[in-house]
């Protein structure tokens, strides 16, 4: 399966193979992290403290075109899907933000096929 | 990640959840889950808010009306692991800049953090649409609140029937 992470941070961003200019496409995500709620104890009784990606901003071409602001209340290993209207060739990025200032970042070329 | 014949899936998966629900009815499972099965499909209205979702829709709304419309909640009828819970968030609302959904919040009315998500979306983006999975403590009615670059406030309601605490 493509959305297999294996390290906190690793991301991946899948948009079609084949996209057209004007094409309405999806954009689908994942980043590997444990959401970790601050709810849960570990093996020894111990508060396992809140860990989690707070915030996301998604920029198309340098252009911010989606922030989202999570909570731990998004699944562990979390993953989005949104639309985007692939208007020009640019790369689209990612960055994905933690509670603990951690930042990861991913990008992916839009560009088209001749039409 | 799409499916080629999304309706007759849903239809699909929603007919397994009726009869899952007839099942446990039938074998004289627990009273709370017979109790749990009348809530199949679900109540047309949710329940009175809590006091925190109250606080939080009054937030949001800053008082403008709450309407009901041009929101499509997608989410399962039954999650059997409250760990993991698929959200589709669609709406039938323009993508342009003179009108746009600028903004789309995502309230489980009794987790821990019931405002458990906000969206922040522009007219790039060409369409209203969000996929994503959440954590769902129990039982409970979810919100998926959207707001319009115009000031309009639009709302969509499912039940979602939890049988594992997905929050500790």
């Amino acid at each position: 399966m493509w959305m297999m992470t294996q390290h906190i941070g690793e991301a991946r961003i899948k948009v079609p193979d084949r996209i057209r200019r004007g094409d309405l496409i999806t954009v689908n995500s994942i980043v590997s992290h444990p959401m970790d709620t601050g709810f849960f104890r570990d093996a020894e009784g111990d508060p396992i403290p809140a860990y989690f990606i707070k915030q996301v901003v998604v920029t198309y071409g340098g252009e911010e075109v989606a922030r989202f602001e999570w909570t731990s209340g998004i699944s562990r290993d979390p993953v989005v899907s949104f639309t985007l209207k692939a208007e020009r060739e640019a790369p689209l990025t990612m960055v994905w933000s933690d509670n603990k200032g951690a930042t990861f970042k991913q990008s992916i070329n839009i560009s088209f096929v001749p039409s | 990640m799409s499916f080629p014949n999304e309706p007759a899936r849903r239809a699909f998966l929603r007919s397994c959840a009726l009869a899952a629900a007839g099942l446990v009815a039938a074998s004289g499972a627990s009273e709370r889950l017979v109790a749990a099965s009348r809530f199949w499909p679900g109540p047309e209205d949710p329940e009175v808010p809590n006091e925190e979702v109250a606080r939080i829709l009054q937030q949001l709304s800053g008082g403008r009306p709450i309407r009901r419309a041009h929101v499509d909640l997608d989410m399962p009828a039954v999650a059997e692991d409250g760990r993991v819970v698929p959200v589709i968030i669609e709406s039938d609302l323009p993508m342009t800049a003179q009108y746009h959904v600028k903004g789309v919040h995502l309230i489980v009315d009794h987790n821990p953090d019931a405002h458990l998500a906000a969206f922040h979306l522009t007219p790039a983006l060409g369409k209203v649409f969000i996929s994503t999975r959440i954590k769902m403590k129990r039982t409970t009615w979810v919100r998926a609140i959207l707001e319009t670059n115009r000031g309009e406030v639009w709302a969509g309601y499912t039940r979602v029937l939890v049988t594992l605490n997905g929050c500790g």
